[in-house]
This record gives C-alpha cells, structure tokens and sequence, in this order.
C-alpha cells in the first residue's frame, strides 16, 4: 500500500473533518488571517479563539506567557495568563463568515463562554448564525480574571450541565464541552456534560501550574508588574497526563462520545497514542507556539507513511486500538520475569548504567575499569530497565524474559547478625487468591 | 592602517546556550575519561556536570580551584590530545567541547563578578617566584591560596611569559589575561616586574632577603642558532624576539619590514604558525614556511598547519637552510637553500631529511624568522646551586620540583624543555604544594 491511497479524513460528532489535526483555541487561532495560514498549511479545522459576549472587558496581562525549558530543550512546557478573546464580537463574527466562505471544505468550531445563561445562549447563537459548524463550551480556562467562569465552572458539574443544556437549546450545530484536567475523575464532568446534551468531548485544557519563581525578586513567572499567578500550563510535558484523561473517558462505559484530544502533540506519534486511546480528532497551540503551523505537514506525512506501513487504509480504524490493551495493575502476569540483557559489542564505556544501577536498582552491575564495560550479574537484574533509559546507544540495553525456573536475588541483608536485636512478629498470613 | 587591528583579540568564544547545548549532549560518565587525561589535574566531568545541573558557581569553582589558570588553558591547550581525545561522546558523535566549556565558564564567572577565591590568613613565610609564565603562575596562586607571602619576579614589563609574550594576541589577549591575573592580585601576590634574577648570585640574594623557598620558572628564551657563523644579519629574527615584538605592539617598526615584502619563516612547529599567521596579518607580500621535512612530519597541529594554508602561506618542504646572503649594508635579502628528500627513520623515529648533493637554491626573502626551537637562556647560570642536564634544562624531582636542600624548586620549560601550557600549570602546583609542606615544618 502507498501513503497516497491512505485516508486521513474524520466524522466527528457529525461534522466531516479532512484530517484530524485542528488548531485549539489559543492565540494561534485567533484572526481569520491566521486560521487562513494554517489551512494552507495543512490543517483539517479550527477552534476558533474563545468569543463572549463583550458585556465583559477582556484585558490581557502584560506579559502573558513563560516557557519551561530543560537543559539545551527549549520549551518543554509552557505557562500562560492568556485570556478568552480580546477582539469585539462582531469583528470575530465577521473573520467567521470570511472563513466560511473562503474555506468551505475546513470546518470551523466556535469556542464560546458565557459569564450567565443568557449570555452563553447569546454567544452560542450568534457563532452559530455566523457560519460555526460546531461550538466547543469553554469550560476549563485555568486562569480567567473574571470569577465564575472558567474551570471554576467545569469544577462545579452542575453549573456544567446546566450551561450546556441552556446552549443546547438555542444551536442545532453540535456542541462540544471542554473539560479542565483540574479535577480528581474527568469522567464525572464529562458525564454531567453529556446529561446537558454534549455531542462530544474535547480534553484537555491547561493544568494549573507553576512553571518559574524569580530568583532575584521570588516573583512567579509571568512576572506581571511584581506578580505572579497560577495558571495554565501545557505542552509536551504534561502529553502523559492529558493521555490518560482521554483514555479514562473512552474507556467510560456511559460516556459514549466522541473525542477530541489536546495535550502536548507536536508529532505524528503523539497524534497516533491520542488515537490509540481514543480521540478522534486531536487539537494542538503549545507545539505552534515553538515550531509554528509547519507541523502539520510532518504529522500528516508521518502519520500517513506509518499506516502504509502497518497496512492501514482509514485513520479511524486507528480510533481506541490501545484501549483492550490497557488495564488495572491487577492484571499483570506476576509468574514472567525478565531482565536486562547487554550487547557489550557496541558499548562505548560511558558507564551511566553503572551508576544509576548502583544507586537507584539492584546493584546488578559491576564495573571493568580498564575496559571501561559494565558487567551484569544476571540474578541480581530487577529489570527496572532504568539502566537503558540513561544508555546512549540504541538497542544496546533490551528486556529479556527469563525462564520460568529462573530466580532473581534477593536483595542482601547489610548485617543478619542484627537479627537478635530484631523486634518483630510476622504478620498473619493472608491469602491473596481468596 | 593599523597593524595592531589584527593583534588586538582573539576570537570569541562559545556562549551559555552553547555550552549548555554541549553539556546536554556529555554522558557524564562514571570515572570520566575526560578527567583523567589531563596532566593539570582538571576534572571536565565534574565541571560539566555541575553545568548540566545549573550548579554554574559550583562549575567555576570546580575549574579555578584547581587551576588558577583554567582560562588560559581552555583558550590554549590542545585538548584534541588530551581531554577531548577519550571523550565517550566520540562514540555517538563527535567529542565534547571541553576545551570552549572550560573557558565559557571562566568568562561567565567574570561576567557576573564571581569570585573564586577568599583571601587564607596570612602566614608569615615569603616565597618567592622568578619567572611569570603559567608555571610561575600556578605555583604562586596555589602559595597565596595557603597564605603564604608570594612575590613574582617578572623580566619584562608585565607579568605572563610566555603567554603573554610568546603567543600571538588573536590566539591569547591581553584582556582575557588581565582578568585571569585578578585573582593573583586578589590572593595578595606581588609582582615585581622588569625584574630578572640572574642566576645563582640572584637566587641566593633571594635567600638572604628572606624569602624561604624559591620556584625557578623562567622559561625558554634562548634560542639556537640554525646557521653557524656571525649573527645579527639585518632582517632575520629569532621566533621569540619576533613575538615580543609583536607583544610590545611594535606594529611600526615591523610592519616597515615585513608590509609588501617577502618573508620566510623557518620551522615546522606551533611557534613557526603563528609566526606566517603573524608576518601575513602584517601585510606580508610573501610568506615562505621553510621545512626541512614533510608536511605530514610537521609538529604544528594539523589545523594550524592547514590554517595557514588556506592564508597562503607558500609551504617549501623538503628544503634545509644553509646560508643568508645578505646586502652590502648587512641586510638579508636571500635564503640559501638545499633541497632535502627523506631516507630510514631517525632517533625521533621520523623519517630523516638528507640533503640532495647539488640542489641548493637561492629564494629571494626581505625578512626571515627562525623558528627552530627554543632553549634555556645561557647567560644565565643556575649552577652549582642548580644541577643542569646536557641541554642545559634544570633537574629537579618530578615529585615536588626541588632542585636543592635548600628549597630551591623549579617547573615549566626550564625543566622539561618546551611543553604545554597545562604541564606547566602542573609542575606549579607540584612544587607549591612541596613548598607549603616544607615550610609547614619550619
């Protein structure tokens, strides 16, 4: 099979996206000149920037964002205070209608929020009189100015519900509610969301974090005129934890909604584990803010010529693949064991294994000093895998499962002459099988 | 124009993103290989790790404290061989910039006004150092360091050497050296410059003015004369009296001799580079390198040798000096020359240049450099209160660096012949540390 033939189009939620890959409501969605960009670009839809009301001032702190660097990586996260909107209404009204008509075949999402019922209504309408295919609630923002709105109302479910339902009843395009990570289960507000009539979710919107403190003035980053706030932070760094949310709700058997996956994604790997566990649509900001729209041709190249490989025609059928595969702890087969096995031909002596096996595994490995070659000592390997983690060659370190009559050490005793000053009993045995 | 344009700096070197780039890309090796391939002690997997983990005061200190002079050698030293030749990373990739590291976090200390050094409690005991270059350097820091009064004699009108005056400034400057020599002034040593200690009448007056140990480091500046015969031909410069005066910033008087005109620089080592680079920045018409054996056999680094390449330099290899013709006035204006080809193996285990019978020529020159090497200075006479070897060079114990019951000691070139910047720093530190525990007996 040729990546030609390979069909990376999507329904969601009823509406018929050309490809999965959609700009989240962010500043890099937030003019039709932009959003214009990014199709040319490559990308299938947009959540259009947050619209309210405008009843409500939206003013922008200044400045507004602080990355998270990691040694020589550049923005592994990224903190913001960037609000909803700060456009009048109608002049982002207008960009809708442009888009629209200039981009028939790019489906546009209205991000919307709402400070009252009337006022969500009043928003809802109007995106939807304007050319918005679907409207995406914003209940999640981790950091409005304006209190009751934000994540305070993805936090609150009823409220959630409640909203959802008030919006429901004046639009007939689908509604999608944005889910807040700042929560314990993200399967309960996403069930309130779907009792008000939600057609989809989308999740997840930033986690309330702290990314910088100054080290001269103590004051939290974005230093905002001598203060610092506690606001939303995104990007590759929290892509692990965003997953799961995806993965909790569509394992949800009450659910049952589409999804749409935000967290982290800038390749097309990320994109196939955001399938894997069940999004169908995925949405990215913090991967434009550092590489710019340009992603999107390396998602969709590299995601295409991975399906050729595997023999994949639609991308759908990629949707929730990982899902049987991921359980509870419970269901390990605690009976196979494993442990490192060393292909000592391609090392090159820089000996990290030895030191993170010594001080944070078994101490299964000793040390050659001329040689400058770790040596594993088989029996005492807890297949941690910690020592291939660190290595810098690739495929030099691999998991090796053991017979089953093999037998790891256990880990030594300092000095067993202690024992005659041990005090202690032997808890009661239980059996764990019954 | 301005000749001293092209001796004023030396390039940049590499900026806390870079550095932090190559640090990411160290594996931080258990027992580094790195750190033990330096003959100054200096430990990179310690002072990049620190960097790795933001610990950046921790990285200076870690570098400075073992080497006063760790700038210097991050500029100077040819970590190809040394610390970068057992980079791990060499099996990735490509090795670490150990070397550019080591100077980055130097600077950066200076930028942000971090000092290494507290000044110890002062200990009665004077020292004193004859000789300024990095052996004399390091033995008067590690000294101050323990509190010991230290004085550096100093030949010329400012403290260095041989890194001061026996390197091009665009290879070593004079402002990353001011900032290097801060933290001897810091630690309370005492310069005393255009001062020379001549010899053993000079190193006992030392003795007498109380001074309780001397560290003899004067270095290598006499030089061999590469044709028998009178000296003092008008236009021909030895290596070293040709880079003081560079040093002296005396742009004038060898730009009226070089500017335009055609110059050979004989020698085939470190020293015979930067004296083409040096004739060619000064505006040179014609830079011969004279060489007797092949390009191959040449002791310069091959980056200083292909540098001056790519300035087009003309390399004559395979051709012996034999004679200067000079004008009626005195001055040289030809280099006689016999063409060489090479026959078996000599003690240096290279092949040896054996003159081709007939095949002398005459090249037109304005200004030759004599670049062959560089010896002790014979008007100088350490003995007997110093024992010499056949080459005139000082023994001392490799152990402590002493040369005498009566705490005499000696480093750097004087000891070992011509050597590495490093190696001196080492032998600094070697007799210091002898010092202080034969002092701490008395």
């Amino acid at each position: 099979m040729t990546a030609k033939n390979i069909d990376l189009s999507v329904d969601f939620a009823g509406v018929k996206f050309k490809n999965p890959f959609l700009l989240s409501s962010s500043p890099v969605s937030n003019s039709a000149e932009m959003v214009a960009q990014s199709f040319e670009a490559g990308w299938g839809g947009v959540v259009f920037k947050t619209l309210a009301s405008g009843r409500w001032p939206i003013v922008h702190p200044s400045p507004r964002m602080n990355p998270y660097h990691y040694g020589s990586t550049k923005m592994m996260g990224l903190q913001n205070v960037e609000q909803i909107s700060d456009r009048p209404l109608k002049d982002n009204l207008l960009d809708l209608l442009y888009l629209k008509k200039n981009y028939p075949d790019h489906p546009i999402v209205a991000s919307v929020m709402g400070f009252s019922t009337e006022d969500w209504q009043y928003v809802a309408k109007a995106a939807e009189d304007n050319g918005a295919d679907m409207l995406e609630l914003n209940f999640s923002c981790p950091h409005m100015t304006i209190e009751g709105s934000g994540h305070k109302v993805g936090q609150a479910f009823p409220l959630l519900e409640g909203f959802t339902e008030a919006v429901k009843k004046v639009v007939k395009i689908p509604v999608m509610a944005k889910m807040t990570p700042n929560i314990t289960d993200i399967t309960e507000p996403a069930m309130f969301a779907k009792k008000g009539g939600a057609d989809a979710i989308s999740a997840v919107n930033t986690f309330r974090g702290i990314s910088e403190i100054g080290r001269d003035d103590w004051i939290p980053k974005p230093n905002i005129f001598g203060v610092g706030a506690e606001s939303g932070y995104s990007g590759p760094a929290v892509k692990p934890v965003a997953l799961h949310f995806i993965a909790d709700m569509a394992k949800c058997k009450g659910l049952g909604l589409p999804l749409s996956g935000i967290g982290g994604i800038e390749t097309w790997v990320d994109v196939l584990e955001y399938l894997l566990v069940g999004a169908t649509t995925i949405q990215v900001t913090t991967g434009i803010i550092h590489y710019g729209y340009r992603i999107v041709e390396d998602m969709a190249e590299g995601l295409r010529d991975y399906m050729a490989s595997k023999g994949i025609n639609e991308v759908t059928d990629l949707i929730g693949k990982a899902l049987p595969n991921l359980k509870e702890t419970d269901h390990f087969d605690l009976e196979r064991q494993g442990r490192a096995e060393y292909n000592y031909d391609i090392c090159i002596g820089c000996g990290q294994c030895y030191i993170v096996c010594n001080d944070a595994a078994g101490q299964a490995l000793e040390w050659e000093a001329e040689k400058r070659r770790p040596k594993l000592i088989e029996d005492k390997c807890l297949s941690c895998m910690v020592c291939s983690f660190v290595c810098p060659v690739p495929g030099l370190i691999t998991f090796k499962e053991m017979p089953k009559q093999w037998q790891r050490n256990e880990t030594a005793v300092m000095d067993p002459s202690l024992e005659k000053e041990l005090k202690y009993e032997r808890f009661e045995e239980v059996d764990l099988k019954t | 124009m301005s000749y001293a344009e092209h001796f004023q700096e030396m390039e940049k070197g590499i900026g806390l993103a870079h550095a932090i780039a190559e640090a990411d890309r160290c594996l931080l090796c258990y027992d580094a290989p790195c750190s033990k391939a330096c003959p100054a002690e200096t430990d990179p997997g310690a002072f990049i790790r620190k960097l790795r983990l933001r610990n950046i005061t921790g990285a200076i200190r870690t570098i400075k404290d073992n080497n006063i002079l760790g700038g210097a050698c991050g500029v100077l030293c040819p970590t190809s061989k040394l610390c970068e030749k057992e980079c791990s990373a060499t099996g990735i990739s490509r090795p670490i910039e150990i070397g550019q590291i080591q100077r980055f976090l130097v600077e950066y200390g200076w930028q942000i006004g971090f000092k290494v050094f507290e000044r110890a409690k002062e200990r009665k005991e004077k020292v004193a150092v004859v000789g300024s270059g990095p052996a004399g350097l390091s033995c008067a820091g590690e000294l101050a360091k323990q509190g010991y009064q230290v004085t550096v004699f100093a030949e010329r009108s400012e403290p260095g050497g041989v890194i001061r005056y026996g390197v091009p400034a665009y290879r070593f400057d004079k402002k990353f050296f001011k900032n290097e020599l801060q933290d001897l002034y810091d630690l309370g040593v005492e310069f005393q410059c255009n001062t020379k200690i001549e010899g053993k009448a000079g190193v006992e007056k030392l003795l007498n003015d109380g001074y309780k140990a001397v560290f003899l480091s004067p270095g290598l500046w006499g030089t061999q004369p590469l044709i028998p015969g009178p000296q003092n031909i008008q236009g021909v410069f030895t290596s070293a009296d040709f880079l003081v005066a560079l040093r002296e910033e005396r742009y004038e008087e060898l730009g009226k001799q070089i500017k335009g005109k055609r110059v050979a620089v004989i020698g085939g080592g470190s020293v015979a580079m930067d004296c083409v680079e040096s004739a060619s920045k000064l505006g040179a018409k014609d830079v011969y390198l004279v060489y007797r054996r092949s390009f191959a056999q040449m002791p310069a680094e091959e980056d200083e040798r292909l540098e001056v390449l790519r300035l087009g330099v003309h390399f004559l290899v395979l051709n012996q000096p034999v004679d200067y013709l000079t004008e009626s006035s005195g001055k040289v204006n030809a280099l006689k020359l016999i063409r060489t080809q090479l026959a078996e193996p000599d003690a240096s285990s290279r092949r040896k240049p054996v003159e081709i019978k007939g095949s002398e020529w005459e090249l037109d020159v304005d200004f030759v450099v004599e670049a062959v090497g560089q010896k002790p200075d014979e008007a100088v006479d350490w003995s007997p209160a110093v024992k010499l070897d056949k080459k005139g060079l000082i023994v001392a114990d490799p152990e402590s660096g002493q040369v005498s019951s009566k705490l005499i000691f000696a480093g750097g070139d004087i000891v070992r012949g011509p050597a590495l910047v490093v190696e001196a720093v080492q032998d600094g530190k070697v007799a210091a540390r002898a010092i202080a525990k034969a002092l701490s007996k008395t």
